[in-house]
């Protein structure tokens, strides 16, 4: 077990840093001197770009500008960024705001998705169901975009059930009607692969076998069809729950959430290789961790993989 | 020194920077105590530091217009100049050498006496080219700016000098000090004005680092509450404040709204009391919010930038005959809250005049006979544009579409990120027209010329020169009279217009929404601010 959980860090390591890499490169590639975009379209004394360039290294060749951007990251030495926010006190700030929305929505698109899913696969060709196939539809064709807004307006202007942005109201209220949002947007997705899933266990021989034997219809479900069926949805959760992130870009910003996500927008928009860099290691960590995380849950579930 | 490429719309003048701060607080919350307070949502991210030497952009420069305490203003009824923390000012017979007395008695926030040293120092700091202030620039007219700013090599962090205070810069005595210029510069009075040019007391300048989160100001309000990382920035009145003009408000909260659409929908909700207009609602705001928007009269100018390193366009004839095909009227439709370009100034401006532009009436069949005597048009005419704005890419159709059906041109469009596209223009690259807007950092025509039109002027964005011009300029900048000063202002005007390197196009207003508690000061002169809003 040790051994496994060692084995999949050290793997992760080269992957990491040819993804980092590639970040780098990507953001290095954009248009744009960073900080001219910093000071909008105002003319920036010499003296002032030359001690700025300097200190962010933005003459330095590409790659010795990526070696001191990951020497940074691994002395947790983090500096500032362009417009002199300390990264570190950034990220203390940060964090937090975006794992409350992450597991809030997630928490949400999980129970939704399970109940859904479940009852849709037992009641195949019901209303349920039915009405489940056209939510999915409609709601994978709605824009995040049009979504949030749209949202925003009538629950937080009009009707005045939520805050309209920002954190003041603190956790969870503040976070409920993006969370909801998201959850409900993504909800879909789920509830169609657990049904998938379901019909397809309901339909199989040791189900079959175990009803034979006379097992009680409970029975069956709990101890044979769901811990079957809820193979592939661990996969797509622990998917998901890392793939968050890239997603919360558009709601904290929208929603003005100071997050990992506003901040990554920020970033990419000033042309920040550090900060990109620094947040798609934490994504790449996660992300990592998160997985490592659900291959020992298959394990658990499924004794078949255990030793694969 | 504001300049506005690429963002069609975007141009603030300081004055309109300064107003377009203002927001009230809603009645929501803490209005039951009696005390006047107000939420200003600001659409930008979160301040890093309050610290206005070190700080050129409008967010910081909001702030820092509570906080601090300029030496003049423009007196919002009047117009004219009016002393805040200056007793005088007081130009010598050339404008060459400034003198500039403070009024007794004015502390900071901490309780020291406000002196002619603080401003020496805090100036002199904010010229050392290592120490990479935002507003270094400004010091660059000043006598001995060039001994502290050394050329730097590329990639080398630039070096304190063994000077360390600019040549110019002198102390009198405790009141008074004299700021000797490079070259005569008749509107130097009015530059100083300019929130960016702050005093800091001493102990913030020994180590101004550890005062970037609670700054020392002299101005009508100070910080209310203990300032973090990313909160909304809280204000008091501060008592100690003894200038012109007193705000109302006990109390003013600045929220930081990243997404302006966000900050927008805060308002209509009743969560902030005043909120800038995003571009995307100017068709829509009077009817989400009636009876409680104002809008100001101008936010300055924006222009199609012709290149000058094209022969193309070397034909001034040509350039007229786009000028003259385009139906300003249409366009200004299309922007929305705009007025057809009548010059190169704002309408605002003392010296404006409304018949300056010779070449803006929209009258195609003399604009296909100008391009005709000019010798046509050799190749597609490209247009670039922002795509990080909304609107550019529409803005550029509408106009490539009037020189195409008027001029029988072909036209093409490029869109590119506003800084790549600065950058192109600055290394003389880029290939066809483009946008430009321009808002003044002080209320004087000069500021529009002198930046745009003079040779390797700070915003000549067409990298256009004609000695003629510089030196009409430069006699301006010598005259003490200032009705004198103006008309010769306006001579480069015509000529700049003769010449034409720049299409002026149309000037834009700016709108903003105010909660039904506060009515914000709506002056011609310095535009619409909710600092110093009334309340009902």
């Amino acid at each position: 077990m040790i051994r496994f959980v060692l084995r999949r860090i050290v793997a992760a390591i080269p992957i990491g840093l040819v993804v980092t890499l590639g970040v780098f490169a990507l953001v290095f590639a954009m248009p744009g001197d960073p900080l001219r975009e910093l000071a909008g379209d105002k003319p920036i004394p010499a003296a002032v770009l030359a001690a700025k360039r300097a200190q962010y290294h933005l003459d330095d060749p590409f790659i010795v500008q990526y070696l001191l951007s990951m020497k940074d990251i691994l002395t947790g030495n983090f500096g500032t960024t362009f417009a002199g926010a300390d990264i570190a006190d950034q990220l203390r700030l940060r964090i937090p705001v975006t794992l409350k929305l992450t597991l809030l929505a997630n928490a949400v698109q999980w129970t939704l998705g399970l109940i859904f899913g479940i009852y849709a696969g037992f009641k195949r060709n019901g209303w349920i169901d039915r009405s489940l196939l056209l939510a999915t539809l409609v709601l994978l064709a709605v824009p995040g975009l049009v979504a949030y807004f749209a949202a925003q307006y009538l629950f937080g202007v009009e009707l005045k059930w939520f805050p309209v942005s920002g954190v003041l109201e603190g956790f969870p209220r503040s976070y409920l009607l993006p969370a909801l949002v998201i959850g409900v947007l993504g909800f879909a997705g789920l509830a169609r692969l657990l049904r998938t899933s379901i019909v397809e266990t309901v339909n199989a021989d040791f189900v079959k076998t175990a009803r034979a034997k006379g097992l009680g219809e409970q029975r069956v479900l709990w101890r044979h069809i769901l811990p079957n069926a809820l193979l592939p949805v661990i996969t797509f959760i622990g998917l998901d729950l890392a793939g968050m992130f890239g997603g919360a870009i558009i709601t904290e910003s929208i929603f003005n959430l100071p997050g990992l996500g506003q901040f990554m927008f920020q970033a990419i928009k000033l042309k920040e290789g550090g900060v990109v860099v620094l947040l798609s290691t934490l994504a790449f960590i996660s992300f990592i961790l998160i997985n490592l995380l659900v291959d020992l849950l298959y394990g658990v579930l499924d004794p078949r993989v255990r030793n694969v | 020194m504001r300049r506005l490429t690429g963002v069609v719309g975007a141009a603030l003048g300081l004055a309109l920077v300064l107003a377009s701060c203002g927001d009230g607080k809603s009645s929501g919350d803490g209005s039951g105590s009696g005390s006047k307070s107000e939420v200003i949502a600001i659409a930008a991210d979160p301040l890093e530091y309050i610290n206005p030497l070190n700080e050129n952009g409008s967010p910081g420069i909001q702030v820092a217009m509570a906080m601090f305490a300029p030496l003049v203003t423009t007196d919002p009824e009047s117009g004219k100049l009016q002393n805040v923390m200056a007793d005088s000012v007081t130009p010598d017979k050339t404008s060459q050498t400034w003198t500039i007395k403070l009024k007794a008695g004015n502390t900071f926030q901490n309780g020291q006496p406000l002196t002619a040293k603080d401003y020496v120092d805090s100036w002199n700091m904010t010229a050392m080219g290592s120490n990479a202030w935002k507003n270094n620039g400004f010091f660059s007219k000043v006598d001995g700016y060039d001994a502290l700013n050394p050329p730097t090599p590329d990639g080398a962090t630039p070096k304190p000098t063994a000077v360390k205070t600019l040549s110019g810069l002198k102390q009198i005595d405790d009141l008074t000090f004299s700021v000797k210029l490079k070259v005569p510069f008749s509107q130097f009075g009015l530059t100083l004005q300019y929130l960016g040019l702050a005093p800091l007391p001493e102990e913030v300048r020994k180590n101004p680092d550890a005062y970037k989160r609670k700054p020392i100001g002299n101005g009508p309000f100070k910080l209310a509450a203990e300032w973090n990382a990313g909160d909304d920035i809280k204000l008091a009145k501060w008592d100690g404040y003894k200038g012109p003009q007193v705000p109302q408000a006990d109390e003013i909260t600045y929220r930081f709204i990243p997404n302006a659409d966000t900050a927008y929908n805060e308002f209509l909700a009743g969560n902030v009391d005043f909120v800038d207009v995003p571009s995307t609602k100017v068709k829509s705001f009077k009817t989400d919010a009636p009876d409680q928007w104002v809008t100001s009269i101008s936010s300055g100018a924006n222009y199609l930038v012709i290149p000058a390193w094209d022969a193309r366009f070397k034909n001034p004839k040509l350039r007229h005959a786009f000028s003259m095909a385009i139906d300003r009227k249409a366009f200004a439709d299309l922007v929305g809250l705009s007025e057809p370009a009548k010059g190169l100034v704002a309408p605002d401006m003392a010296g404006y005049r409304d018949n300056a532009c010779k070449y803006c009436e929209f009258d195609a069949a003399k604009a296909k006979q100008l391009l005709q005597e000019a010798g046509g048009f050799s190749g597609p005419l490209n247009i670039n544009y922002n795509t990080t704005s909304a609107t550019g890419q529409i803005f550029a159709e509408a106009i490539g579409n009037m020189l195409r059906q008027n001029l029988g041109l072909q036209v093409k469009y490029t869109g590119k990120q506003g800084s790549e596209i600065t950058e192109l223009a600055d290394s003389r690259k880029l290939d066809g027209l483009r946008f430009g807007g321009w808002g003044h950092d002080y209320p004087s025509i000069e500021d529009y010329l002198t930046p745009m039109f003079k040779s390797n002027g700070d915003a000549n964005f067409a990298g256009y020169a004609n000695p003629a011009l510089d030196a009409v300029l430069a006699k301006g900048d010598a005259e003490p009279d200032p009705d004198k000063a103006i008309k010769l202002y306006q001579q480069a005007e015509d000529i700049a217009l003769e010449d034409m390197p720049l299409i002026p196009l149309y000037t834009k207003s700016n709108a903003y929404l105010h909660s039904a508690k506060i009515e914000p000061r709506v002056s011609k002169y310095v535009g619409v601010s909710a600092l110093w809003a009334t309340f009902k």
